[in-house]
């Protein structure tokens, strides 16, 4: 191991509920031409080795953006940390130059990114862009590396792993590119995996598949997964926690089972309420009424509270903050949590 | 990869047909609208019996398809393609074979695009690749401002200028200082020298090569930037490879596909550029020939020479396509 | 159901006015109206412009009336009757430049309009259509741009020479015209193309298809304002390039007909005289034809730079 991991890694506690990667109210703003962006507002939640962590929210809740923050790839400008820390092991990766940061990255927590075919670089073979970072940061050999390739694309139940080591990303099929981005983030045998809304390019015999790859990989290795994604009914199988996030804010965080029974935040509320469901057919369809807030002008008081239908005076002045609701290791950001 | 040879070559060969075809469509039509069409072929000269007689034979203008207005006359085409294939391009008029005088012409215009090559290469890839690495700030606008400032100078306005306001005052106070067969002297001199093929086609090339530089830069520029915020190096750095690693491996090599590409469609113009370059500043090269072709009413010059430039064309692009795709592995398979 | 007052005031708060949807255009024309140079090239075109269609206003010199008693006077400026001198055949230079503005802007502004027109349509039929229409356009597109602009001038011009159109303006330029914009159209089209191909997959195009618009509808009504777009950019760099054109072509003679004088021709004149001590006879036009050239080379890179998404 390096020097630089050696200093990260620090004593070991050996506690496996010790959190891997804790995120402690970090805030992210852009500047763009209409203004500053607040994306993401104090977010906080931890992640444990083989747990698994979901992060829900709409478009624009600022799910990416904390993803991309964890590991150093916002471009800083226009984007902008501050406030937070991003804690690997104990140690702040903010409090790192950017290069000291994704090396601590490189290594010890990997991300899976959602358009597969965008992400991998077209002109360069499978087997290179999986051994890229082996070849690169431990020198590994080039028939060394090739064998890893082919290994990793066992690993992720690609057919003919040894002949498709040397073929292009677009000669794969989605599902298959997609097992190709796990592969390459399973190269360095994290021990962080973060991936990006990782099924919802494919169909759905398909993202059930990779789903089922993600949980497997996860347990045989022990990895602590975060899983993005704006689909509950993704996540109701493979999470452990599920942190609910909206306009850049952590508005939940609870047990998977605790939260679909009884959701505590209206919003989270409403998103069970919207997943169309079988036994509910022939009843219209529940939706959220009005949208996510421009994240110029987020609303004073609680964000939420124009599109909530429990909303109150006090939601249009006091932001609530996180705090426990009801059963242990669950927060709410709602004056009104529902217990 | 072999089929995409293959299938990339036979287009090739197409184009070239069309092109031929196209340019004998266009000189019948003149030549039917002239009246007389061996008087097409010498402008305001008067010729002699005997050279009116070679061009008539040569492009077999006896045909009567020449007297209707319209008619493709595809009799002498075939004709002359016969002629080309056996590499007879026809003869000035004083004798001279054309494919003589491209030969002796052609080395001149090669120095000639190497120096342009060049220019361009470090003008368009370094300034293009400043000017993305600092987007939006001071060095990306001064770079901008430059190259609008290039465009604006057409190149033959640019030579005038240099020609008739540089050179002389130049050239003549180098000659003083230096002696009139020092380099500087001689990179400064109005027109070409065959005894020093290489120095005094240096300037005009760097001029040349300029006037173009400016799209090659933005261009440059433009698939530099579209590469910084791919997706594909957001993962790459998301690996936690090296920024040097990034750059060269996934910015540069994935950005110097559409730049190659680029430089088979500015060669034509470049082309046109060296006919005006070699025109002015004297240069006996293919683009110098032909200039002077035009000046004198050569037509038949002109016709051979045009049509050995346009193969030339088409072999160049047919060769940046192979290179095309052997840069990106998309196209190998199509 | 939700109350109604919670309904009223979601709908007051949950759609605020939304913000000023700029329009490309709009946006273009604001970071360029800021610009000084752009400012200052548009003054600059806009006054040529003038002298091409008002040539009048500037000189009440004819300047075909030469008295070659006259010749080679220099500039007298603001006193005699010469203000820029006298050409080798007495010929007034300040008439010559005013009148010769009108053939190299008439023939640039035909040349590139009727490109553009050519180009509009044949890049919408050939995007929109695609299959054989696009092979064969693109083909034909492919086939004609091997051939370089200036080349083609050079030979077609050449053999063209002693063809007549008869007198008038617009023969004198239809010559170069003809030949330029044969050879001009290909930019135009493959611009065009390309943005077509890539507004025809647009949502508002598949939603006015399904409301049953016709084929032309579509393409003239909603794809081509928006594919329109980057092409206008080319479009004074363009004008710029005939104009420059036009001049090499009458340095070697083939440019606008005589007697009709051009800048091309009056530098091509005045270039010999150039160190003989007449300096004018060179400057002056050359001057006019670069502040012509650069002030559209301006207008036209900044328009460029101004729809380029990635300088936002």
């Amino acid at each position: 191991m390096s020097e630089l991991t050696e200093s990260v890694t620090g004593p070991d506690f050996g506690s496996d509920r010790e959190p891997l990667l804790a995120v402690d109210r970090l805030a992210v703003e852009f500047g763009t031409e209409d203004g500053v962006v607040k994306a993401v507002n104090g977010v906080s939640f931890q992640v444990e080795a083989g747990r698994t962590l979901a992060i829900v929210g709409e478009s624009g809740s600022g799910k990416s953006v904390t993803a991309q923050a964890v590991l150093g790839l916002l471009q800083t400008p226009p984007a902008r940390i501050t406030g937070g820390e991003i804690r690997f092991r104990g140690r702040n990766l903010l409090a790192l130059d950017r290069r000291d940061h994704r090396a601590v990255c490189g290594e010890h927590i990997a991300m899976v990114f959602q358009d597969a075919l965008a992400a991998l670089n077209p002109v360069y073979s499978i087997g290179f862009q999986l051994a890229e970072a082996l070849v690169a940061r431990r020198r590994l050999s080039r028939r060394a590396a090739r064998q890893r390739a082919v290994e990793l694309l066992d690993l992720v139940q690609v057919p003919n792993a040894a002949q498709r080591v040397r073929d292009y990303p677009h000669q794969f099929s989605g599902g298959m590119r997609q097992r190709v981005m796990i592969a390459m983030a399973l190269a360095m045998e994290p021990e962080v995996l973060i991936a990006d809304e990782p099924t919802t390019a494919l169909d759905v015999t398909v993202q059930a598949q990779i789903m089922r790859l993600l949980r497997d990989i996860q347990a045989e290795r022990s990895m602590g997964l975060v899983l993005i994604t704006h689909d509950l009914g993704v996540v109701a199988d493979v999470a452990d926690e599920i942190t609910v996030m909206y306009a850049g804010r952590a508005v939940e965080q609870a047990g998977v089972h605790e939260l679909f029974a009884a959701p505590a935040h209206p919003y989270t509320e409403a998103l069970l309420g919207s997943i169309p469901r079988v036994d509910r057919k022939g009843q219209e369809l529940q939706v959220i009424p009005g949208r996510p807030p421009e994240l110029t002008r987020i609303p004073a008081g609680c964000p939420f509270h124009p599109r909530c239908r429990y909303a109150q005076d006090v939601c249009r002045t006091d932001p609530p903050q996180l705090l426990p609701a009801g059963d242990r290791d669950r927060l709410a950001a709602c004056h009104f949590a529902r217990t | 990869m072999g089929g995409y040879i293959v299938r990339r070559l036979l287009q090739g060969v197409g184009s070239l047909i069309g092109v031929m075809l196209l340019l004998h469509l266009l000189m019948t039509l003149a030549i039917q609208l002239n009246g007389n069409p061996a008087l097409a072929f010498f402008g305001d000269r008067v010729p002699s019996k005997s050279q009116l007689a070679a061009v008539e034979e040569r492009f077999g203008l006896a045909d009567p398809c020449y007297d209707q207005v319209g008619n493709p006359c595809l009799g002498p085409f075939v004709q002359r393609m016969g002629d080309y294939l056996t590499g007879d391009f026809g003869t000035n008029h004083r004798g001279r074979e054309v494919t003589d005088i491209v030969a002796t012409a052609a080395p001149n215009t090669l120095r000639l695009f190497v120096i342009v090559t060049l220019t361009w290469l470090l003008a368009g890839m370094l300034l293009g690749s400043v000017a993305a690495r600092f987007r939006g700030r001071a060095p990306d606008h001064s770079i901008r401002f430059v190259s609008i400032l290039i465009d604006a100078f057409p190149v033959f306005v640019m030579l005038l200028v240099y020609k008739f306001i540089v050179t002389v005052p130049v050239s003549n106070w180098m000659s003083a200082r230096f002696g009139g067969d020092s380099l500087p002297a001689l990179l400064f001199k109005p027109s070409f020298s065959p005894d020093h093929p290489w120095a005094t086609v240096i300037v005009p090339g760097l001029l040349l090569g300029l006037a173009g530089a400016a799209p090659f830069l933005r261009l440059v520029r433009a698939s530099q930037l579209e590469n910084y915020n791919a997706d594909h190096v957001r993962t790459a750095r998301s690996k936690g490879l090296g920024d040097a690693h990034v750059t060269a491996f996934h910015i540069v090599r994935n950005s110097s596909i559409p730049v190659i590409t680029a430089v088979g469609f500015v060669f034509a113009e470049a082309l046109a550029g060296a006919v005006i370059t070699e025109g002015m500043m004297n240069i006996y090269g293919m683009g110098g020939v032909l200039f002077n072709a035009v000046r004198d009413s050569e037509v038949s010059v002109v016709i051979g020479v045009v049509t050995i430039l346009a193969v030339v064309t088409i072999v160049v692009m047919f060769v940046v396509d192979l290179l095309y795709a052997v840069l990106d592995p998309r196209i190998r398979y199509d | 159901m939700t109350d109604p007052s919670t309904a009223a005031g979601i709908a007051a708060q949950s759609d605020p006015p939304a913000p000023a949807t700029r329009s490309l255009w709009s946006d273009t024309f604001r970071r360029m109206r800021r610009r000084p140079d752009v400012i200052i090239a548009c003054v600059i075109s806009l006054f040529f412009v003038v002298v091409a269609a008002f040539p009048g206003l500037f000189s009440s010199t004819d300047p075909q009336r030469c008295d070659i008693s006259e010749s080679r006077v220099p500039p007298q400026w603001f006193g005699g009757e010469h203000p820029f001198g006298t050409n080798l055949h007495g010929c007034d230079v300040l008439a010559q430049l005013v009148h010769g503005a009108r053939p190299s802007l008439l023939l640039a502004f035909l040349v590139v309009g009727v490109s553009l027109v050519i180009g509009l349509v044949l890049g919408t039929l050939s995007g929109f259509y695609l299959g054989a229409v696009d092979a064969v356009i693109s083909r034909v597109l492919e086939i004609f741009m091997v051939i370089p602009f200036l080349l083609a001038a050079l030979l077609l011009l050449s053999l063209f020479r002693n063809v007549d159109f008869g007198g008038g303006e617009l023969a004198a330029i239809l010559q170069p015209a003809i030949v330029l914009t044969a050879f001009g159209w290909m930019g135009y089209t493959r611009y065009v193309r390309a943005s077509v191909l890539e507004t025809k997959n647009l949502d508002y195009v598949a939603a006015a298809r399904s409301l049953g618009a016709s084929d032309l509808r579509l393409m003239f009504v909603h794809i081509l304002p928006n594919a329109i777009g980057p092409v206008t950019a080319l479009v004074p760099t363009s004008i710029a390039g005939v104009i420059a054109t036009e001049a090499v072509l009458a340095f070697l003679g083939i440019g606008v007909r005589p007697p009709a004088v051009s800048w091309g021709i009056m530098i091509s004149d005045g270039a010999e005289w150039f160190t003989g001590g007449f300096p004018h006879l060179l400057l002056f036009p050359l001057g006019c034809l670069l502040a012509t050239i650069l002030s559209f080379v301006v207008i036209g890179d900044n328009l460029r730079d101004a729809l380029d998404p990635t300088l936002r």
